[in-house]
């Protein structure tokens, strides 16, 4: 009896450890960029595109990696949406029927997201050699695409699966249709799930510097056309921790904390967005 | 017999190497109440299943046979599946609402079949809504989620819901085990009151409702199909002897009554009351056999006796109105 009492507070400790672990490194991360972040963070960084010498510590700010990189994302993220929610709908058992296809499609999905991003990287500018292309905000949403397609795919499939069947029955029973009963009622419950997938796929796309390495480019130049070469907040982030000079080493820590808000603002207005949705959903 | 709506001639039906429907065929009667009676896991809910080919989304089913309803084959790959489930609509165990509003529910499905206009579908809102007898309830809030109704409303929704795109048979798979009493008779009055229009199909592992409500029962035993017919004779005169066992419970023992308690003419709460009074002075293991004639007592005495931890040992119709129960203390 008395054992039995040790292992279970021993394993309890054992759980709180972890869960110390995990927020405290979460804390950590956040504690430490304000405190590097914040004093250097002024309202150039945000409105000025960085100037000539701004690696070297001179005026300028990062707008062009900020609009860069939401460009980049934002893109990124639409494509792979359409591509996701496809491949996710199909995977249904009623579409692929728990087929060999759908077996496949589900590793491949898996491989993909195992797949290191530089690897991304790596093959996006081969194809960007292949066709004697340079470096460009198409190229990069591309890549980024294919970065988050598996995240986005593999969270929205299982959302999917969570609808109850019963709910499947009742729209099939009125005489609806596969798709109408895909679109109009699957999807509703679906809804926040798959926002949260979305949600995930945007976090990984707009943190991920090593696959638009290559792809993307950098510039110091704010974008006009999707043929343009491309900064993003990742590669800013790099470049300034990359210099000798401490006062620049130092806005890299700005720079991430403005990648912190912008992450923070996408998930607060998802959030809001689905809430209107989500008292429709039956429990 | 009167005409045939459903006509179901050798069904077989395999899950995953189960045996679970075997041979069955069976005509089941327009316009009428059919019940399909049996213990659980007999194949009653895959036979209704069968019936609008809501079993192909079962995993590992395999199924032979036909069924032929206005002489299409529901089972024949080239028969056009959607259009034979607008004329069924199908009320589940538990109430199911679709994922949107009250108003949304009742038009999904005249929506999905081609209806668009407003005023229309405002109509059809109504017409079904006050034919389930829920429009004075919801109608001020027609646009709040149906998952905030309570889960008696939430069937009547569904049955609305499934009436609206004018099926010819309802087909409702124990459509009461998961309501509260007064719930329950709410949905059974309602289809009565539907029968006139509809043919209605229901499974039930409850024996009395069955009793109630149907006209034509169907007996399933272990996936066979045990017997059928007009349900005064099945029910007053069972051809089959798993069928008089199974309408008279399992408790179908010799027992000798030690005391009686007429309690006709009782409201709910006191014929419970009296019942639990008059086994209070018994000794245990004596039985108590009482005679009531509220529909309610039926299901409720039953329930409120085994909870007490007294036995049940049989709930029998005796005649038209009257029931009895007898438990063992």
């Amino acid at each position: 009896m008395e054992l039995r009492r040790i292992e279970e507070s021993i394993f309890k400790a054992l759980m709180i450890l972890s869960l110390v672990i995990v927020v405290g490194s979460l804390l950590a991360v956040i504690g430490i960029i304000l405190w590097k972040g914040l004093p250097v963070l002024d309202i150039d960084m945000l409105t000025k595109t960085a100037q000539g010498g701004y690696y070297l510590g001179k005026g300028g700010g990062i707008l062009n990696a900020i609009i860069g990189s939401l460009y980049l994302t934002f893109g990124g993220t639409v494509l792979a949406f359409f591509l996701s929610i496809g491949i996710a709908f199909y995977l249904q058992k009623e579409y692929s029927g728990g087929t060999r296809l759908s077996n496949i499609t589900r590793l491949s999905l898996d491989i993909l997201w195992g797949t290191p991003s530089i690897v991304y990287g790596a093959f996006g500018f081969t194809v960007l050699m292949y066709f004697h292309m340079r470096a460009s905000l198409l190229a990069g949403i591309i890549v980024l695409a294919l970065l988050e397609l598996p995240i986005m795919t593999r969270a929205m499939e299982e959302v999917i699966k969570t609808v109850p069947i019963e709910l499947k029955e009742v729209s099939y029973s009125l005489g609806a249709t596969r798709l109408e009963t895909t679109l109009r009622v699957v999807s509703k419950q679906a809804l926040p799930g798959l926002m949260t997938g979305v949600l995930i796929a945007f976090g990984r796309g707009i943190g991920d510097a090593a696959s638009i390495l290559f792809t993307a480019g950098y510039t110091d130049r704010i974008p006009t056309s999707l043929f343009d070469a491309t900064a993003s907040l990742p590669l800013a982030i790099f470049f300034q921790l990359g210099t000798p000079l401490p006062q620049v080493q130092q806005k890299a820590y700005a720079s991430a904390v403005i990648l912190l808000l912008v992450i923070l603002a996408i998930s607060i207005t998802t959030r809001i967005l689905s809430k209107k949705y989500t008292k429709y959903i039956i429990k | 017999m009167s005409e045939t709506q459903i006509e179901i001639d050798n069904v077989n039906a395999y899950y995953i190497g189960n045996h679970a429907l075997k041979n069955i065929s069976v005509r089941i009667p327009k316009k009428q109440i059919t019940a399909i009676i049996g213990p659980s896991g007999c194949g009653k809910s895959t036979l209704l299943k069968c019936m609008n080919r809501l079993i192909d989304l079962t995993d590992g089913i395999t199924y032979s046979g036909k069924i032929l309803i206005d002489n299409e084959d529901v089972f024949d790959r080239k028969t056009d599946i959607v259009n034979i489930r607008k004329k069924m609509g199908l009320l589940a165990q538990k109430p199911i609402p679709l994922p949107m509003s009250i108003y949304d529910n009742i038009a999904y499905g005249p929506k999905i079949h081609g209806l668009s206009k407003k005023p229309d579908l405002d109509a059809i809102v109504e017409k079904y809504l006050k034919l389930v007898g829920l429009w004075e309830e919801v109608k001020d809030r027609l646009n709040s989620p149906a998952s905030q109704l309570s889960i008696g409303q939430q069937q009547r929704l569904c049955l609305a819901r499934g009436l609206a795109v004018e099926p010819e048979i309802i087909l409702c798979d124990e459509p009461t085990s998961a309501l509260d009493p007064v719930s329950s008779q709410h949905i059974e009055q309602q289809l009565l009151k539907l029968k006139k229009d509809y043919t209605i199909v229901i499974v039930t592992h409850n024996i009395h409702q069955a009793m109630r409500l149907a006209d034509y029962v169907v007996h399933l035993y272990l996936g066979e199909l045990v017997e059928h017919g007009p349900a005064n004779e099945v029910f007053e005169n069972p051809k089959e002897e798993r069928t008089r066992a199974y309408i008279n419970g399992t408790f179908f023992a010799d027992f000798k009554v030690d005391s009686e308690l007429n309690l006709k003419g009782n409201a709910c709460p006191f014929n419970f009351v009296y019942a639990k009074q008059a086994l209070h002075t018994m000794e245990e293991g004596k039985i108590l056999k009482v005679i009531v004639d509220d529909p309610l007592a039926v299901t409720e005495v039953p329930r409120g006796m085994e909870a007490d931890g007294h036995k049940i040992l049989n709930v029998k119709q005796i005649n038209k109105t009257d029931w009895q129960i007898v438990i063992q203390k």
